[in-house]
């Protein structure tokens, strides 16, 4: 049973007189006592969301449950000044408050099996927890860090750290700063391992992982240690080895060395995300490591590697002022990470990857209907919500959907884009060159309040810079695509004018639908003449449509004449497909996509043609491909054959097109001559030149074969025949395909391309020709599937023997047999899934499978399928499989708000209500993802499932005053927490969700804001304008965080203290007296601390600094000692580089 | 007598086996006149089956030794001397045979019947013999069959034709990997995609692993393996004109994401001074100050 226990020791300059009351954050810690300057102090605990709505409600809808969260969030909200934990400053020390008096706040606290915030990672095999390479990391949404340590959990509260954390000593702690030394314990057991974070840093940029890590040093930059579980060494030497350049390619760009002195990646199973990004730490999936042989994951990992350390720049040294400012710091990082995808990948992959996010993003707007950058509040009301279209509020990170929020990102690196278009490039890296210097200064001053704000970063700041820099107005910008959400949705097409040789351009805008907005301004427009290419600047206006564009060219058909290209190519063309009377070979609307845009624009398909063939734009020849699907003609044929051949062609272009040559040849079915399309190009690419039905070995030297080769086959498939079913010739080359494939001499591994070829075969799959009600069995097989179903059983069965990389083709196989099953092919059964689904698999076979018993839940409603998969949510180890679950049953519902279903019933609003309510508060996302199926399920609205209340409306009138009108009411809380105060003794307990009734009873979120507004609103910290208002003009300022935390008995230590391990599974009160006899002794030691601590304060007054020391340390000296050396003093800024 | 008696052996037995039989049972008459000349007046028939397997051997024994001495000096036919040194050798006194031939008491035997010699049975004629060449005299012995020294060879041409290698490795290999799967699946527990037959298409039951991700990220010893060979192959490949890209940018990608692995050789030397806090040695607890 993991069990953390620590404390936290926090030094806090008031900044007004009156100070009496600090409000902290924190979840599910046990606080065992709470001191402030050596005196006992009261405190109350109250976490609203814990459970949202308290009231056993028949209302069951998802606006009050909405409004009543994000009332919950609000009231605990540290950018606000609120927190879970209120601490009362003992009155004596009131007076000293006048004095202005540093208070020292001493927190006492232990983790009994967190459920967020730390994941503890434990396989179950025989060995000690270092050889089963048990470990333990920090995880979470956003700011999450008081999930395991009390502390303003705000990106905007800096302060420098002192980091003690004492585990087994098989472990390595990893945790943000410099390690400064490890120490044994007097036992020689346990480690202490002991950091120092001299830079201010936010609480929510702290993080740990513990376990037993191969440490790598980078043999490039000895500052940067990478770290990973046993046995992946040889992995992360091939992984790491890339990093250096991603090191020196920041560097360069923002002419700036990396901020910390050092960095550290570490490696863990099951992470939450793949990439998260601390002060200078980042923590990865461990799936991200490859060996030299895979190809596919190889610019995957660098670009996950790339994102950690952008953020490490902006995010994490460069923090946030508040909520409303993260727009800034995500687009900063995903630009420079552009900017590091477009030197490494190249342009082309760059200017996909623009288009990819902007399509991704719009088709995301014009769906839910916007994403608004930069919410602005008003008073808080419903009245002022911005994004009324959305079923859940965008004022708190915490509420927010996680899809919502990654296309939040896509849109901030977007609009960073536009930015530079619109100042270049150079000020832009200037402007992040000077945000970095001015944080560089104020991180390495000693606390001065005034100074470390130049760490974080504000809209109203960065929109400074740049004007400074560039001296250019950026207002409308900012106005259009920040302060305002939705994107625009243009219309093209266009006439040619020969009279007046001019090209005559209509361009018409749809912004009455959702997610759209009205764009006024300039559009750029290019128009590829036969004399050359020609860029137009046209202004959109309110009612101006059509603009008249004069042609450079007259319609001749100068033959001989090579046709000049816009990169300065000169090319010839056959220009016999063109119109005669025109010389427009194509238009492109906004071709640098310098409007967040969605354009459907018209022009003949010869036009389409030439744009494939001859424009060079990587976008261009992707639009065109989209276009051609609608004209199935031979010439489009020949267009997209040529393409693919062009090895000169970017190799996801010619993905492209072999998916739409497959669309194009069915729409031709009728008239297709000659073999199915690709199949002879696939020969003569891959095949013998003896003998062409064999495929040649693998070598894949060249990775754009290599590609092309993976997608024809799998392309080639979606080709039908008359009867709608995939040609026999093209199966059969498949199946060839897979009997001769002969990876022997390939130094490559061929696992991807193996997997795509089983995807080639699902693909090939049509439904069975089936008298209804009739029961699969094998002997009605039709032969052709049995033939599939051959090569699919034995490969899946080889990959119990030999597995593939990641397990792709096991992942390959289950969704080939979903598709069989559902075709009706063979009995539709859920139970493989069911297994493959369990915990203990690798984590995409987890995904597959899982997305294969969705999927049945819904084609089948089952009830009992999806009750499983409801458990799963609630009881899966694996947080992501959680979130995973939720979300793909999201988008594959088993049912909808609009259609009737046996599923939809009184249960299961019941416990959707629930885990979203109470059952998920330890994890904001997956409460969020709970919210986002239930809105997918309900609407927003009762469910019509529901049976209808009495005077519903009435009562619908009635919940939505209460909302507006929060009642005082919980004096019988109040009087509880002041009884607390006296005695250590008093422990409130703040695990599970069962106990809530014992604790402080709030109404409602609505209440407990109210009442925390009401009792203990004296302080309230600074709110970034626009915010709350603040009533009591109170100011705390937290200085810094002394944090200790002792891993008595986490799963990764647990040999350590048998006396502690054979505590009960409920240890409330052994554990509890074990925790109070160590803290006696503690406070003994305690004691002592505080001499030093005073003396400490003499020396260095008004400096911030931080202590820490460990229950059983009786190190003082070498606490002294750190602290001396610690804060501000002397800092050496080496930064991990190579020019070292 | 018994001679008399037996005329022949049974008339089934080969003309060889006859010829032995009668020879045999010659030595037996003079085992049993010789017996009788010595006074014996019977004798049991295991003695007498005992002392004729003596005589036989003893005259056998003669035989060889003679017949070897005859070649050794290079004749082909024994003389009276080889037999007499043979003898010698033997540790017998040929002078006294004259007397001991010339004794009173002795008994005439009456010569073994007339048996046809042995047939030698006809050897497998392979071929010509081959006559003797010019310059070897008649006389000399044979040629012996052909089949003992004209070799004939039992192989087949390997089939070198790509299509059918190709062939026949995918289908061994796919009969290997089948064969396999089912025996495993055989021997093991199995889920089944159909209910009406859970022997076809038998799938090998997934079992949940502690550590799933060493499994799935790590090469199988088969891929390292292929990895080594194909390494120490990769300078001639280098060479191959499918590697040298024409595309530039191609090129370009290639040569990024092949990038890598390899530590600069430079800083190996420099391997003993890296400071890294994470390889400090891990410091003894202080002992506490007694106040």
């Amino acid at each position: 049973i993991p069990v953390v226990s620590g404390f936290v020791e926090l030094t806090i300059f008031p900044t007004v007189v009156n100070l009496n009351r600090i409000k902290l954050n924190s979840k599910q810690c046990r606080i065992y006592r709470v001191r402030v300057n050596d005196l006992e102090a009261p405190f109350i605990y109250n976490d609203p969301t814990l459970e949202v709505c308290h009231h056993e409600s028949k209302q069951r809808n998802l606006n009050y449950f909405s409004s009543a969260y994000t009332a919950a969030v609000s009231a605990v909200d540290p950018d606000a000044g609120h927190g879970e934990l209120v601490i009362k400053v003992p009155s004596e020390l009131w007076k000293q408050g006048d004095e202005m008096n540093v208070l020292k706040v001493y927190i006492e606290f232990s983790l009994d099996q967190p459920k967020g915030g730390l994941h503890f990672v434990v396989p179950d095999v025989e060995g000690s927890m270092a050889e089963r390479g048990a470990h333990v990391f920090s995880f979470g949404y956003q700011n999450s860090t008081r999930f395991w340590f009390p502390c303003v959990d705000s990106y905007s509260e800096l302060c420098t750290w002192k980091l003690e954390f004492t585990v087994d000593a098989s472990m390595v702690a990893v945790s943000c700063g410099d390690l400064v030394e490890t120490v044994y314990t007097h036992d020689m057991r346990k480690k202490t391992f002991h950091y120092v974070l001299p830079i201010p840093t936010a609480a929510s940029n702290i993080s740990l992982s513990v376990g037993p890590f191969e440490i790598l040093v980078d043999p490039y930059m000895h500052e940067v240690t990478h770290f990973c579980l046993p046995q992946l060494l040889p992995l992360l030497k091939h992984s790491m080895s890339y990093l250096h350049e991603i090191f020196e390619f920041y560097e360069e760009i923002l002419t700036c060395r990396y901020p910390y002195s050092c960095f550290k990646t570490v490696f863990v199973d099951e992470a939450y995300v793949q990439v998260s990004s601390y002060a200078s730490m980042s923590i990865f999936s461990t799936n991200l490591l490859h060996s030299a042989m895979i190809i596919d994951q190889t610019p995957l990992t660098r670009q996950c590697l790339a994102q950690a350390l952008a953020q490490q720049f902006f995010g994490c040294f460069i923090s946030r002022m508040s909520w409303a400012d993260e727009w800034v710091l995500k687009g900063i990082s995903g630009y420079i990470y552009g900017l590091y995808l477009k030197k490494t990948f190249g342009v082309n992959q760059y200017r996909h990857w623009i288009k990819e996010e902007l399509d991704k993003m719009v088709e995301y707007e014009l769906k839910m209907g916007g994403v608004l950058l930069h919410p602005t509040f008003g008073g808080g009301k419903d009245k002022d919500n911005p994004t009324p279209h959305l079923h859940f509020s965008i004022k708190h990170p915490h509420t927010l959907s996680w899809k919502y929020y990654k296309m939040f990102q896509c849109k901030a690196h977007l609009v960073m884009r536009l930015i530079e278009n619109r100042i270049s490039m150079e000020f832009m890296l200037q402007v992040f060159n000077k945000l970095l210097s001015l944080a560089s200064t104020a991180s390495s001053q000693k606390y001065q309040s005034h100074m470390w704000s130049q760490m974080l970063v504000s809209t109203h700041s960065f929109l400074k810079s740049i004007s400074n820099v560039s001296g250019k107005d950026i207002g409308p910008l900012i106005k259009q695509w920040v302060d305002q959400s939705a994107v625009v949705k243009f219309f093209g097409s266009f006439a040619f004018n020969r009279k007046r040789n001019v090209l005559e351009l209509e361009i018409r805008q749809d912004y009455t639908s959702s997610g759209t907005q009205k764009y006024v301004g300039p559009i750029k427009v290019t128009v590829q003449e036969l004399d050359g290419s020609f860029n137009h600047t046209l202004q959109i206006e309110e009612n101006s449509l059509k603009h008249d564009i004069p042609c450079h060219s007259k319609s001749r058909r100068n033959k001989k004449k090579k046709i000049p290209l816009m990169n300065g190519e000169e090319v010839d063309m056959d220009l016999s497909a063109m119109d005669a009377d025109s010389p427009l070979l194509w238009i492109r609307i906004d071709p640098d996509m310098s409007i967040l845009r969605k354009v459907e624009f018209e022009q003949a398909d010869f036009m389409w043609q030439y744009q494939l063939r001859y424009e060079r734009d990587v976008v261009a020849q992707e639009e065109s491909i989209l276009a051609l699907e609608k004209f199935p003609t031979p010439a489009s044929r020949l267009a997209l054959t040529d393409i693919l051949e062009q090895d000169q062609c970017f190799y996801k272009v010619r993905q492209g097109a072999c998916f739409c040559l497959a669309k194009i040849a069915n729409s031709m079915m009728s008239t297709w001559t000659g073999p199915p399309a690709m199949k002879s190009l696939f020969t003569r690419m891959f095949c013998c030149k003896s003998c062409p039905n064999i495929v040649k070995t693998n070598t894949f030297i060249s990775f754009q074969s290599y590609f092309l080769q993976k997608t024809m086959p799998v392309a080639m498939a979606q080709l039908r025949d008359i009867q709608n079913l995939c040609p026999k010739d093209v199966l059969n080359f498949i199946l060839d395909l897979i009997k001769y494939n002969d990876n022997r001499k390939n130094k490559f591994s061929d696992n991807y391309y193996r997997a795509e070829l089983i995807d080639a075969l699902t693909n090939s799959l049509t439904p069975a020709i089936s008298i209804s009600n009739e029961v699969r069995t094998v002997d009605n097989l039709n032969g052709d599937v049995r033939l599939i179903l051959e090569e699919i059983t034995r490969s899946l069965n080889m990959e119990k023997l030999l597995p593939s990389y990641r397990n792709t083709i096991t992942v390959s196989c289950l969704r080939a047999i979903r598709m069989l099953q559902k075709n009706g092919h063979i009995p539709s059964d859920p139970s493989l899934f069911k297994s493959y689904a369990e915990y203990g698999h690798f984590v995409d076979v987890r995904v597959a499978a899982l997305e294969a018993v969705v999927d049945y839940t819904r084609v089948d409603r089952s009830s009992v399928e999806l009750q499983w998969l409801l458990n799963m949510v609630q009881n899966d180890p694996a947080h992501y499989i959680r979130h995973k679950i939720l979300s793909m049953l999201g988008k594959n519902p088993p049912f909808t708000k609009a259609a009737e279903s046996p599923l939809c019933n009184e249960a299961l609003v019941d416990q959707l209500w629930k885990l979203m309510n109470s059952g998920t508060s330890h994890d904001w996302r997956l409460r969020c993802d709970a919210v986002n199926l239930y809105y997918t399920l309900f609407g927003l609205t009762r469910p019509s499932c529901l049976p209808l209340p009495e005077l519903g409306l009435v009562l619908n009138l009635k919940e939505k005053k209460a909302v507006l009108n929060p009642t005082i009411k919980p004096e019988q809380g109040l009087d509880t927490t002041e009884m607390t105060g006296n005695t250590m003794g008093v422990h409130i307990p703040v695990m599970g969700f069962t106990s809530s009734e014992d604790e402080i009873d709030m109404e409602s979120p609505h209440d407990s804001q109210a009442f925390i507004h009401h009792h203990l609103n004296i302080l309230e910290r600074p709110s970034t304008p626009g915010q709350h208002p603040v009533k009591h003009p109170a100011r705390i300022i937290l200085l810094s965080d002394n944090l200790v935390l002792f891993f008595s008995r986490t799963r990764c230590t647990s040999t350590v203290d048998q006396a502690v391990l054979s505590l009960p599974v409920t240890p409330l009160p052994s554990s509890f007296g074990k925790e109070s006899t160590s803290s006696s002794k503690h406070s003994g030691d305690h004691h002592h601390h505080h001499h030093h601590h005073e003396h400490k304060k003499k020396k260095k007054k008004k400096h911030k600094h931080k202590h820490k020391h460990k229950h059983e340390s009786k190190d003082k000296e070498r606490d002294s000692h750190a602290f001396s050396n610690s804060p501000a003093s002397g800092r050496s800024v080496r930064s991990p580089s190579m020019s070292d | 007598m018994r001679e008399s008696r037996s005329g022949c052996g049974k008339a089934t037995s080969s003309p060889a086996e006859n010829y032995q039989l009668a020879r045999r049972r010659t030595l037996q008459v003079v085992v049993s006149s010789l017996l009788t000349e010595c006074g014996f007046e019977s004798a049991e028939k295991a003695t007498v089956e005992s002392l004729t397997e003596m005589i036989q051997s003893y005259i056998s024994e003669v035989g060889r030794c003679a017949k070897a001495y005859c070649e050794h000096t290079a004749r082909i036919t024994p003389t009276l001397s080889d037999a007499v040194v043979t003898l010698n050798e033997m540790g017998f006194n040929v002078d006294t045979l004259p007397g001991y031939a010339k004794r009173s008491q002795r008994m005439v035997i009456t010569a073994p019947p007339v048996t046809n010699a042995p047939v030698i049975p006809k050897a497998l004629i392979a071929g010509q013999k081959r006559t003797h060449p010019s310059h070897i005299p008649s006389h000399f012995p044979e040629f012996p069959d052909p089949h003992t020294y004209i070799k004939t060879p039992t192989f087949r041409e390997p089939v070198s034709d790509y299509q059918v290698v190709r062939e026949k490795a995918a289908s061994q290999r796919r009969d290997v990997e089948r064969a396999l799967t089912r025996f495993m699946a055989k021997t093991g527990e199995t889920q089944s995609l159909f209910k009406d037959d859970v022997t076809a298409f038998p799938l090998i039951a997934e079992r949940p692993s502690s550590i799933p991700y060493l499994s799935a990220l790590l090469p199988s010893e088969l891929e390292l393996q292929t990895l080594e060979e194909t390494d120490s192959s990769e300078q001639d490949d280098q060479t191959d004109s499918e590697n040298t890209p024409d595309d530039p940018g191609a090129d370009k990608e290639n040569s990024v994401l092949l990038a890598g692995g390899v530590v600069p050789s430079v800083k190996v030397s420099e391997e003993n001074m890296i400071d890294n806090p994470y390889l400090r040695p891990v410091k003894k607890p202080k002992v506490r100050r007694k106040k």
